[in-house]
């Protein structure tokens, strides 16, 4: 094969054009099995611009979407497109695609300034554009001073933002990012999350998958839930939460003295149930979480109630697939 | 990308290709094992060097091959002298002391390697060579057609025959004639060549060849895959191919660079140790040449092919295993029986037959000094009176056993450049289906 | 926020005065120091309930990990052994019991030229453990070579050996019973078989006691070259699976180094007529004891003793990497 001399990083004699009008992300009723397992069934998803957070509990197909996207598995059914294009056997649309992958291995020899800027040249970038790109880049996720440090030192949190790095280096539209959350501390978490918030910013069309919810609550609103292969809800976070609102939510608190605080709760229309535990004890059941949480803090002020805990045992992801997949009970 | 002003090839190649290339260098320049392996290699070639230059440091024992430095008869003269004179070797009482005026007996060392090894090099059917050195035939009391065995015309001198039916010369000698040559002359020759062929063949083409790409090549991409980090690559605007073929390009700039170093230093070195009045065997370099270059494309066909089956397979390195078993059978068959059809499914059979034609080219008469170490001054034919006969010369069985001729049934020249193109084709067929495979794995 | 203190014979022995002590400025035998008062942590007071239950012997801890790695071969729920490993297993068994196949035949056959070919005999019985094509070219290595692999070096690239030194379970019985494990394996192909052609060819051919007495001393010394044989690729691959990392590096550098050694001595041989660079060959230099031993005709120049030191030296330098490295690994994922 004569090596690519169009730059277009295609090995194919015309040069890619994306389809001006189709979206970025583009599934078509996509399923994979391996073997008689079944990854993904049946999934349907278009998507451009903004920041969408693919939520999921482990092994509920997130990786093998990304995957699919990023032409690392072929599809048993259906159609994936990216930028219009099939990526499968076909390398063209990643010139506009930044993918982190959620594999921990990286090639730990390296300098991340290497790493990123090695991989800055697979996008036709020449020797010295790479350097600067990947100074660039490294420098917008935070890693400019150590970016001269073999990866194999670095931290988890570091590492996460070296991947990052590599994946932005061709300013691409489409980022793609498979658990960019995973195993950092809360001050790596912020980082990469203040990263990801920005290229929203920007304009950019990026995808995160997580479990944690708190998590993508913090980065954006729009979601799309996953669950055993199949797509669950899609769309802005609080109408998914609207949606959950016809469900009963119960909310434990530990206070000072339980029976004072239910007088002072039952005011609000939205409680309409509650339960004495203990005597330290309150447990409040609710249709409108979001309201009663708005109006809660304003009643414990008020009356001077001595709170210690709030626990809000539903407001994890467990919780919210168990209300759509209807096994609330 | 908007294209720049002064975009060439080379620049666009700059890119992928050497991002790629230089990445693979890197990552094995970090690794111990690449330089355990090299070392070890290293030592391995170093190993029968040192046994090359102890050989070359020692004197090969001069041997009577035609017995006339014994004294039969105990009359003190040795037999040489007797014949010289034409006295009776087995009577004590007839030596050349006896005749008018008398004679000294001459010492018994006169009579071991008075005929140097000294033919001359012609690549006609039959030729005319040989040199009476100690004039034993031409001086001895035979008459003119007794000198004239070989019925040429040409009183003391040998013909060598071409046998067309054996691939091989066949000696008819006069009398006397180079009938006790030099061991030490023509052994340091035998063995200095059978050490190049042989360390060429076997330790490069074979024992380099096969197990540096074993050790270098097969994880080239398969252990990115296990290790996950072939995400990173995949996930750039790449083809597969492109990745497999860089990432070659990578292996052989480490192991390139390598061999010629190595066949450098060899060189060198056999060049200055080797036999010869000269201060450098410049010769021979044209056997390193045909050598390295053997190595070189050796290397890039195993390359190819166990980088392939390590995409191919998990496993991979399990079939890599009877493919050099199969190696190791051909290697022994192309230095036995080159003309064998097995050779023409094997690497390592086109690797030697480009040896082989450089050793024809830079060596022609190696035809006419095999035959001249197995005729051993005669002392291996039938009509000769010797008694221990039966021996070749030294180092004739090294090279015996190193040399082969040609098996393809062309020049030299020819032989060459269709050896090359067909391993060059294996390589291209190996990164073909190589890449073909990789382009369609899923990579989890 | 500190007060004076005396140290002296009645200050009650703790901790916090002692340590305070030793960083006293004064040289006298009383030393003043200046003690910190400041509050001390609450200290949680935590249940301790010791271990009442029994530890197994020692010999009973290693024969589970003897078991656990034997009984892959053939079991799931065991140390699962690649596909293709066992599948090279099966095979080499079937194919090292080609002369059984054919003393068998011969036997029935009853054409007694054909079965002086194939039966017990100095030669054959040689041939079964030593023979170098394509016993020692092809199976064995290639046997030892798939088990070594990741056996150790698995277990450091993955961190896995972590599993087995979180448990009572020091790292000389660790290593002891993978090499016995291995070894045995190795040695149920090699020896196993070599049992079956004794036996197969004492109930072929109805041989009697003088015949077994006669031939038993050669027959001992057969399986005594097999054990030789097979600790010494088990102390070599071993040690090369204690050096390095993943599945396949062990295995290729064990067949690199059994088969590279010998196509080297094999060029000297060729090339100089001398066969003292067999010694750094592990087969070689175990065949010629073997030949010594059994008395088939030796192919070597050099004395046997020499090939003796040769595989002892080999075995000794083995296991001393091996302890090295074994009892100096960190239980870690590198």
């Amino acid at each position: 094969m004569i090596p690519d001399i169009a730059q277009e990083g295609s090995a194919q004699e015309e040069q890619w054009v994306p389809e001006p009008k189709a979206p970025v992300v583009m599934f078509n009723n996509v399923g994979k099995t391996y073997g008689r397992y079944q990854a993904i069934g049946g999934v349907s998803l278009a998507l451009s611009g903004g920041v969408t957070g693919i939520l999921g509990l482990n092994g509920a197909g997130k990786s093998t979407l990304f995957k699919l996207l990023m032409g690392k598995l072929q599809p048993t059914q259906g159609e994936v497109r990216l930028f219009g294009t099939n990526p499968w056997k076909n390398p063209a649309p990643y010139a506009r695609v930044g993918y982190v992958p959620e594999n921990e291995n990286m090639h730990d020899w390296m300098t991340a300034h290497e790493f990123v800027s090695t991989f800055a040249r697979l996008h036709g970038l020449t020797r010295d554009e790479a350097k600067q790109e990947a100074e660039r880049v490294l420098e917008f996720v935070g890693l400019s001073d150590v970016m001269h440090k073999k990866i194999g030192r670095y931290s988890k949190g570091m590492r996460q933002r070296a991947k990052i790095a590599h994946a932005l280096v061709n300013d691409p539209d489409l980022i793609i990012l498979d658990e960019p959350l995973q195993g950092c501390d809360p001050l790596a978490r912020t980082t990469i999350m203040n990263v990801i918030r920005e290229l929203g910013r920007m304009g950019r069309t990026v995808l995160l998958s997580s479990h944690i919810l708190s998590e993508i609550e913090r980065i954006t609103e729009q979601i799309v839930i996953l669950h055993q292969g199949r797509l669950l809800a899609i769309g802005n976070l609080h109408a998914i939460r609207e949606q959950l609102d016809n469900i009963p939510h119960t909310i434990e608190i530990e206070c000072g003295d339980a029976k004072a605080l239910a007088q002072d709760v039952l005011s609000l229309e939205v409680v309409h149930g509650l339960q004495f535990p203990s005597p330290t004890k309150l447990k409040i059941f609710t249709h409108h979480l979001g309201e009663f949480h708005q109006r809660l803090p304003k009643i414990i002020v008020d009356n001077n109630h001595d709170v210690m805990v709030i626990n809000n045992p539903d407001d994890d992801l467990q919780s919210i697939l168990g209300y759509l997949t209807g096994g609330y009970n | 990308m908007e294209k720049k002003r002064g975009e060439t090839i080379w620049t666009s190649l700059d890119r992928k290709a050497t991002a790629i290339a230089e990445f693979t260098m890197r990552q094995y320049r970090t690794r111990i094992s690449t330089w355990v392996v090299l070392g070890v290699g290293f030592l391995a070639i170093s190993v029968v060097l040192l046994f090359y230059i102890d050989a070359m440091n020692t004197d090969i024992e001069a041997i009577d091959n035609d017995g006339d430095s014994y004294d039969w008869d105990g009359d003190g003269y040795v037999n040489g002298q007797e014949i010289k004179y034409g006295t009776d070797l087995n009577d004590a009482f007839s030596h050349p002391g006896l005749l008018n005026p008398p004679i000294e007996p001459e010492p018994a060392s006169m009579y071991i390697n008075e005929d140097d090894y000294d033919w001359d090099y012609s690549d006609a059917s039959s030729i005319t060579t040989g040199y009476d050195n100690d004039g034993d035939c031409a001086n001895s009391s035979l008459l003119l057609s007794q000198q004239d065995g070989n019925g040429d015309g040409t009183p003391c001198n040998i013909i060598l025959r071409y046998d067309s039916l054996n691939g091989g010369y066949i000696v008819f000698a006069d009398p006397y004639v180079d009938e006790d040559p030099d061991e030490d002359r023509y052994g340091k020759e035998a063995q200095h060549r059978a050490f190049i062929l042989g360390i060429g063949k076997l330790g490069f083409v074979f024992l380099l060849s096969i197990f540096i790409p074993l050790f270098l090549a097969t994880g080239l991409i398969r252990d990115e895959m296990t290790s996950g980090t072939m995400q990173y690559m995949t996930a750039k605007p790449i083809a597969r191919g492109e990745i497999f073929l860089y990432r070659m390009l990578g292996y052989l700039a480490i192991v390139w660079p390598y061999l010629i170093m190595l066949c450098s230093l060899l060189a060198l070195v056999s060049g200055i140790m080797g036999p010869g009045d000269q201060f450098f065997r410049f010769g021979d370099l044209g056997v390193w040449f045909s050598i390295l270059i053997a190595a070189l494309l050796a290397t890039l066909v195993y390359g190819m092919l166990f980088a392939f089956l390590g995409v191919l397979w998990k496993y991979g390195i399990i079939l890599a295993l009877p493919i050099a078993a199969w190696e190791l059978g051909m290697a022994l068959l192309s230095m036995s029986v080159p003309e064998s059809s097995f050779l023409r499914m094997s690497i390592v059979g086109w690797s030697m037959s480009i040896i082989d034609s450089g050793a024809y080219l830079a060596w022609p008469d190696m035809a006419m000094f095999t035959q001249a170490g197995e005729w051993a001054g005669g002392s291996n034919q039938g009509d000769t009176f010797l008694m221990f006969g039966g021996n070749e010369l030294p180092g004739y069985g090294a090279l015996e056993w190193a040399q082969s001729d040609l098996g393809l049934g062309l020049g030299p020249y020819a032989t060459t450049v269709v050896s090359v193109i067909v391993l060059l084709f294996q390589a291209t067929f190996f990164w073909f289906i190589g890449q073909l495979i990789f382009k369609s794995k899923e990579i989890v | 926020m500190s007060e004076e203190t005396t140290i002296d014979a009645s200050t009650p022995v703790t901790g916090q005065s002692r340590m305070d002590a030793a960083w006293g400025s004064d040289s006298s035998d009383v030393a003043s120091v200046a003690k910190s008062v400041a509050q001390t942590g609450q200290v949680f007071e935590q249940v301790y309930v010791p271990w009442e239950g029994k530890l197994n012997p020692r010999w009973m801890r290693n024969w589970a990990i003897f078991r656990h790695h034997v009984l892959g071969i053939v079991r799931k729920g065991h140390r699962p052994w690649g596909v293709p490993t066992k599948l090279v297993l099966i095979f080499v068994l079937i194919a090292s019991m080609t002369d059984v196949a054919l003393t068998l035949l011969f036997a029935i056959v009853g054409e007694p030229g054909l079965y002086e070919a194939w039966g017990v005999g100095r030669n054959n019985l040689y041939g079964h453990i030593l023979g170098f094509f394509p016993r020692n070219m092809l199976y064995y290595p290639l046997v030892a070579a798939l088990l070594v692999g990741g056996v150790i070096s698995e277990d450091r690239s993955n961190g896995t050996s972590a599993l087995y030194f979180s448990r009572p379970i020091n790292r000389f019985d660790y290593v002891g019973m993978k090499y016995l494990a291995v070894a045995t394996i190795q040695a149920f192909i090699i020896i196993g078989t070599l049992f079956v052609y004794y036996f197969v060819d004492i109930l072929a051919m109805g041989r009697g006691w003088a015949w077994v007495l006669d031939t038993m001393p050669l027959f001992l010394t057969a399986v005594f070259c097999a054990i030789l044989l097979v600790v010494t690729y088990t102390s070599i691959g071993l040690s090369l699976s204690s050096v390095s990392r993943g599945k396949f590096f062990p295995g290729i550098a064990l067949l690199a180094i059994l088969l590279g050694t010998k196509t080297l001595a094999a060029i000297v041989e060729g090339l100089f007529d001398r066969s003292i660079l067999y010694l750094i060959s592990p087969y070689d230099s175990v065949a010629h004891v073997g030949q010594a031993l059994l008395g088939t005709n030796v192919i070597y120049d050099h004395p046997w003793i020499w090939s003796l030191a040769s595989v002892l030296a080999i075995n000794a330098i083995s296991l001393y990497v091996l302890s090295v490295r074994v009892s100096s690994m960190e239980v870690t994922r590198e």
